[in-house]
């Protein structure tokens, strides 16, 4: 076929492994700028999810005791009582979440809850199994159980401990896992005490007057929305957008130069090629032209390569770890631009220095 | 009428510190549709005499028109283009790209010339007369000297450059094949009146020219 008889795809051909090797490089950048938003977006994305099924919405902590990705439990759980007394209040039940170290993520959250007054808040039930009443019982949602943890298995918190699934329950809310509050309490040996109280209020109430009276009422902590807390874990943790564009700067650099070190090394071995282009009467935009569309289709094959282990890795991370990932369209793009544009900067140099070439010495080029 | 023109050419090269003439002014006229040789013992300035007529050297001194064009006064991307347009070289070595065909080497020259799929009448024509028309879908290296040197032929003719500059076409091959690549030669004089300038060593093939050139030191001596 004469597409593939251009110099072009007859170069890339004849150095398999090189033409390779530089694909690879190319798909590693897009790879890793897939992977890593994707993973960003995909747990920010779950975040928000789960939080928007949580119904209360106000939560009423000590000062600085609750984030998005810390906890403490050191909040009495006796300021239910005098919550329900405030106007407009309908329900507060108290919620330990409790951040710990775990084997496959790095960490991972658990909450103790008053069952029955919390999934009765929340619109929380039970499709498998029953709630959670005595130590070493867990319940969790349909996403944890779906990773082959029916009712009846073990599942490991805190290290060693086995704890029984004793029920599964829909839709997700909060953390995956929950546990009795009496029986979290008891094992972070912290009796009548939680990190925050779940508050919703009456139907007929202004949740931002209520929260107003409450802070009016029990000075000195910390009255906040639901919303609020559940931010964006984007937004909420700081330089992750500076990360990100590091990572995607980093990721063109790679591409880059993997391209312009498979470019130069072509170039050096095909000097005398570039002298017979010459002596036929090639001008330097010709010469300068090829070497850019063999370094484009690299980088194009690169850049398909590399989604196609994004969407690979990807999903083999979740199935292994439950980790999650959302592609966006947007970084998508930003990725193949990296592919491609990092692949043309890159061969930019090696293409001009051919084009400049002394076409007697190239052809004397052994 | 005369389609090149040197006159009193000079080309000194600058090797460290020391200045080594090669060409100490020659002049010469070729008319259109003249077959010459360029003959002369090694180190005598013929290869750097073709290389300036081809435009791939500036001299240091003199003048050199190519059908009506002065390729002395040019910038180095006019004096590409009119190589492009005005020069076909035939080397020693064949020179053809080894990762493409006999056809992708045409094509390729086609494409740099700009006439997109180029003139299919000529293209037969040519094919026909270097008996190549059976080998386009092979590679160089699996073509034999001769063979690639008609290829290399084909593709300096396929674009009907007004000269021909071909710098030892039958070096690298053996006697018969010398001979066949030669009276390929003569056959394109005749038949497209095709300007040849050739550099030879081989009195055998100066032999199958219309006129000879005698070079010696930087100087044309006869012709």
């Amino acid at each position: 076929m004469k597409v593939f008889d251009s110099l072009v795809t007859s170069n890339i051909r004849q150095r398999p492994m090189r033409s390779a090797i530089s694909i690879i490089g190319v798909a590693l950048g897009v790879a890793l700028v897939m992977l890593f938003t994707g993973l960003t977006r995909g747990m920010s994305n779950d975040l928000q999810r789960r939080s928007s099924n949580v119904r209360g919405e106000i939560i009423f902590t000590r000062k600085g005791s609750m984030h998005v990705t810390a906890s403490s439990t050191n909040l009495s759980t006796k300021y239910v009582e005098r919550l329900l007394q405030i106007e407009g209040v309908e329900a507060a039940t108290p919620v330990i979440r409790h951040i710990y170290p775990s084997g496959t993520l790095g960490f991972d959250q658990i909450e103790g809850v008053d069952w029955n007054e919390f999934a009765r808040m929340n619109d929380l039930r039970i499709i498998d199994g029953r709630a959670p009443q005595g130590n070493y019982e867990v319940v969790i949602d349909q996403t944890k159980a779906s990773r082959n943890h029916p009712v009846g298995s073990s599942l490991k918190i805190f290290g060693e401990k086995l704890y029984t699934v004793v029920g599964i329950y829909v839709p997700e809310s909060g953390a995956r896992q929950k546990l009795a509050l009496a029986s979290l309490q008891e094992t972070l040996e912290a009796p009548e005490k939680c990190t925050y109280i779940l508050i919703k209020t009456k139907q007929t109430a202004d949740p931002v007057a209520v929260a107003r009276k409450i802070d009016q009422e029990l000075p000195g902590n910390n009255v906040q929305f639901t919303k609020d807390v559940f931010a964006s874990v984007e937004s909420s943790i700081p330089s992750l957008g500076l990360f990100l564009r590091l990572l995607v700067a980093l990721a063109a650099v790679v591409s880059a130069l993997v391209v312009m070190l498979a470019m130069h090394t072509t170039i050096t071995e095909r000097t005398r090629e570039i002298g017979i282009l010459k002596a036929m009467g090639a001008s330097r935009a010709y010469i300068v032209g090829e070497i850019e569309r063999e370094a484009l289709l690299i980088s194009a094959l690169g850049m398909v390569l590399g989604f196609g282990i994004a969407l690979g890795a990807g999903f083999l991370i979740h199935k292994s770890t439950g980790l999650l990932f959302e592609y966006g369209w947007k970084w998508a793009l930003v990725a193949a631009a990296i592919g491609l544009v990092g692949g043309a900067i890159g061969a930019l140099y090696p293409a001009m220095r051919a084009a400049n070439l002394d076409p007697v010495q190239a052809l004397a080029y052994e | 009428m005369a389609i090149l023109k040197a006159e009193r050419l000079e080309k000194t090269y600058r090797i460290g510190k020391v200045d080594v003439p090669a060409l100490r002014g020659v002049s010469m006229e070729v008319q259109a549709g003249e077959f010459v040789a360029v003959m002369g013992p090694s180190g005598c300035g013929k290869s750097t005499m073709l290389h300036l007529l081809g435009g791939l050297l500036t001299p240091t001194k003199g003048r050199i028109i190519i059908d009506g064009e002065d390729l002395t006064a040019a910038s180095d991307a006019k004096r590409t283009d009119i190589r492009r347009r005005k020069i076909g070289f035939v080397f020693q070595r064949f020179n053809l790209f080894p990762t493409l065909t006999a056809d992708g080497n045409l094509r390729l020259a086609e494409r740099i010339h700009g006439n997109g799929a180029g003139d299919p009448e000529r293209r037969r024509e040519i094919l026909g007369m270097l008996r190549l028309e059976d080998k386009m879908h092979h590679k160089p290296l699996e073509l034999s000297g001769g063979e690639q040197q008609r290829v290399a032929l084909a593709r300096a003719v396929i674009t009907q450059p007004a000269i021909v500059l071909a710098d030892e076409p039958t070096g690298n091959l053996d006697s018969e094949n010398s001979a066949i690549v030669l009276n390929m030669f003569q056959e394109l004089n005749r038949r497209f009146n095709q300007t040849i300038i050739m550099i030879t060593h081989n009195p055998e093939a100066a032999a199958a020219c219309g006129r000879i050139i005698q070079m010696r030191d930087g100087h044309i001596v006869a012709g």
